[in-house]
């Protein structure tokens, strides 16, 4: 595989706006990703946060009056925003798939699974598979197989609402891969289904990682989920990345105050009290973001600087954080915090 | 500790489905001789995967349905048998919050009149009274007084699942069943609405049902904790046995699939293969031996019964060889 030379994908300054001129309201602020070929990357965050409206924009599904600026988002060495419709439609649901979080509402219920899986290849497939319907048949059984659907002859003749939630996601995944995708994003794959059935999605999912080398960007709001599965990761709050960092690093030493947070939130890092250290508040909606850092009215160490400018990510590539006052190893904010917190000196509420 | 709140004896309830015309009606057994006791105050986690009889049994504890057969005892009284009366009389003993606050509440009504809907139910309260008892327990929920006039729509998840909290509590029930009450909130704010559970549990001393199917939560607010696979206990017992050395392998593989995030906390990946069987045509013998990784000839016959094994009651055959394998 080539490495950091050429990445897969490429995405710098990414800005998804909804709302109208007058009144825009920014769903997704100055993102930067970069993929390299056969990578997993997670991304979590909390509802709002601008996950999947970041996964939209990359498969070009934001539509009007959403707007999508980037200063480039290049897959595979080319932008895809500067391409024509005819000719991104060649790389999107071929080159770049897609699963959703609720497998049975993304497919359609009027068609058999068979029909939807080989109309996939019908449009994107091998010349010989958008000729010849006995060779699609062949590959969706084959997909079928690859996915672990027992029982694939009359599961290719059923319909959705007869499948399972996991069976559905299955079949969900085979048609993401039938192009053997180079880039697949998973938004939320397991969130709506049991746990021992997320644990076999999640596992099949990453063996097909493994298999036909494909990049994963794994979108879920389940720290645990992406601890276990990817290797980078990238914290989102309110439309704005806030770290970035190489597993487990970013969850044993967090540099920003939010993932510290997010981390300590957990009843899994609260086995031995009895309250959980809950973040104050809620996700800033739309149109109330303060006007310094976003996270200013949780944050357990905000001070004056915070609440009155925007910090930018900062830090060496791959390990990046948005804070004035990065946390040390030890949890603590570095860079003069103390000096400027000396007019609140309340530690206790701090979250470690 | 006298006499408990709540006695399940062999509750059973069974749903008939149509399976199409001409055929047979088809018999789903939703809840299959479930028993266990709930002291007053205290938390009984319910866990399981979707379709295991979770939510059916919170239909039974609330009184919205009558079971088929066996005994629901609520302060000494056989609510499954009890004529009207008494039923509506023990009804806002227990009380529910649902999993999904976008759906629970009334989208047409004010928050002031959710909350004081129950009371103008089942209270005499005049309107002043209610006004102050709602104002009262929005207090405590940590709903702010300007609320009070406000319609759903204008709260966030979690404030709604306050609202939620707070209109269960104004009958000041003595147990609530709580199906889900966390599973649709973020990270951050599922961690208030635990702390507000417990601290409400604190203070007015009520008991908890609370079904879940995240261990990591259970683990955190349960005293007790009962593992349900397709209508039958497989699992019950203190929560720190449990969770120290989980007996069923259902449990186990529970447990297993549960992702941790510090690499010490996962267990060994037991991936369990396949689904929950339909529940209109269960397996023969223990319902789970078709995915059970110790099952023997014996599992497909004879169904377990649960009993005492290493401090938890299971229903496994083979409950002694799996704690032996840690």
């Amino acid at each position: 595989m080539n490495d950091a030379a050429a990445p897969l994908l490429d995405i710098a300054g990414l800005t998804v706006t909804f709302g109208t001129g007058a009144r825009p309201f920014v769903a997704l602020d100055h993102v930067d990703l970069t993929m390299q070929a056969g990578e997993v990357v997670g991304c979590v965050g909390e509802s709002g946060s601008g996950k999947t409206v970041m996964a939209l924009a990359v498969m070009g599904l934001v539509d009007f009056p959403g707007r999508v600026q980037a200063r480039h988002m290049r897959f595979g060495g080319r932008d895809l925003l500067t391409l024509s419709n005819r000719e991104r439609r060649t790389i999107i649901g071929k080159d770049i798939a897609m699963i959703f979080q609720d497998p049975l509402a993304s497919l359609n219920p009027c068609y058999t699974v068979g029909y939807q899986l080989s109309e996939t290849l019908r449009i994107h497939g091998t010349p010989e598979e958008r000729s010849s319907g006995r060779v699609r048949r062949a590959r969706a059984l084959d997909l079928l197989q690859q996915v672990e659907i027992p029982d694939r002859e009359t599961r290719l003749g059923a319909y959705p609402h007869q499948l399972s939630g996991g069976m559905a996601q299955r079949v969900m995944i085979a048609m993401a891969i039938a192009c053997r995708p180079r880039l697949l994003i998973a938004d939320e794959p397991s969130t709506a289904l049991d746990v021992t059935v997320q644990a076999q999605i999640l596992e099949l999912l990453l063996r097909l990682q493994r298999d036909q080398g494909m990049a994963l960007l794994l979108i879920t709001h389940d720290l645990a989920v992406v601890a276990e599965t990817a290797r980078r990761v990238i914290v989102m709050y309110a439309g704005q990345q806030v770290e970035t960092g190489p597993v487990p690093d970013i969850f044993e030493h967090p540099r920003n105050p939010y993932t510290q947070a997010l981390l300590a939130a957990l009843p899994e890092h609260n086995l031995d009290r009895t309250r959980l250290r809950a973040i104050p508040g809620i996700v800033p909606g739309p149109f109330d973001r303060p006007q310094g850092c976003l996270f200013t009215p949780r944050c357990a160490y905000a001070v004056a600087r915070c609440r009155e400018q925007r910090p930018e990510l900062d830090g060496p590539p791959g390990r990046q954080s948005r804070c004035f006052f990065p946390l040390d190893a030890s949890g603590r904010p570095t860079n003069d915090w103390s000096a400027q917190a000396s007019d609140l000196a309340d530690l206790t509420s701090a979250p470690r | 500790m006298s006499t408990p709140l709540l006695e399940v004896r062999n509750l059973v309830r069974h749903y008939t489905v149509s399976r199409g015309w001409l055929k047979p009606k088809g018999v789903v057994r939703a809840l299959d001789g479930v028993s266990f006791t709930l002291q007053q105050g205290a938390t009984l986690a319910v866990v399981g995967e979707s379709g295991c009889g979770k939510s059916t049994l919170a239909r039974q504890i609330t009184m919205i349905e009558r079971p088929t057969a066996g005994e629901l005892v609520l302060e000494g009284q056989d609510v499954a048998r009890s004529d009207r009366t008494t039923r509506r009389r023990l009804r806002p003993l227990v009380q529910m919050v649902f999993q999904n606050p976008y759906a629970s509440l009334n989208p047409r009504k004010k928050i002031g009149t959710l909350l004081e809907e129950p009371l103008a139910i089942n209270t005499r309260l005049d309107a002043r009274g209610r006004r102050e008892r709602a104002r009262a327990m929005m207090a405590k929920v940590g709903l702010r007084d300007e609320h009070y006039g406000r319609y759903p729509h204008m709260f966030s998840g979690g404030q709604r699942q306050r609202i939620a909290v707070a209109r269960a509590l104004m009958l000041h029930p003595r147990l609530v069943v709580a199906d889900e009450p966390v599973s649709a909130l973020d990270v951050s704010i599922q961690a208030q609405v635990l702390n507000l559970l417990m601290d409400l549990k604190d203070e007015m001393g009520m008991a908890y049902v609370f079904i879940s199917h995240n261990l990591q939560v259970v683990r955190h607010i349960a005293d007790d904790v009962v593992v349900m696979y397709l209508g039958k206990i497989v699992e019950h017992g203190r929560k720190e046995q449990i969770f120290a050395c989980p007996t069923h392998p259902y449990t186990r593989a529970l447990m297993a699939s549960t992702p941790a995030l510090s690499p010490a906390a996962r267990r060994e990946r037991a991936a369990l293969r396949g689904e929950l069987p339909s529940p209109l045509d269960p397996p023969p013998g223990c319902a789970f031996h078709r995915r059970c990784p110790y099952a023997i000839e014996r599992c497909g016959i004879e169904i377990p019964r649960l009993r005492p094994v290493a401090g938890v009651e299971v229903a496994c055959h083979r409950a002694e060889e799996v704690v032996g394998t840690v």
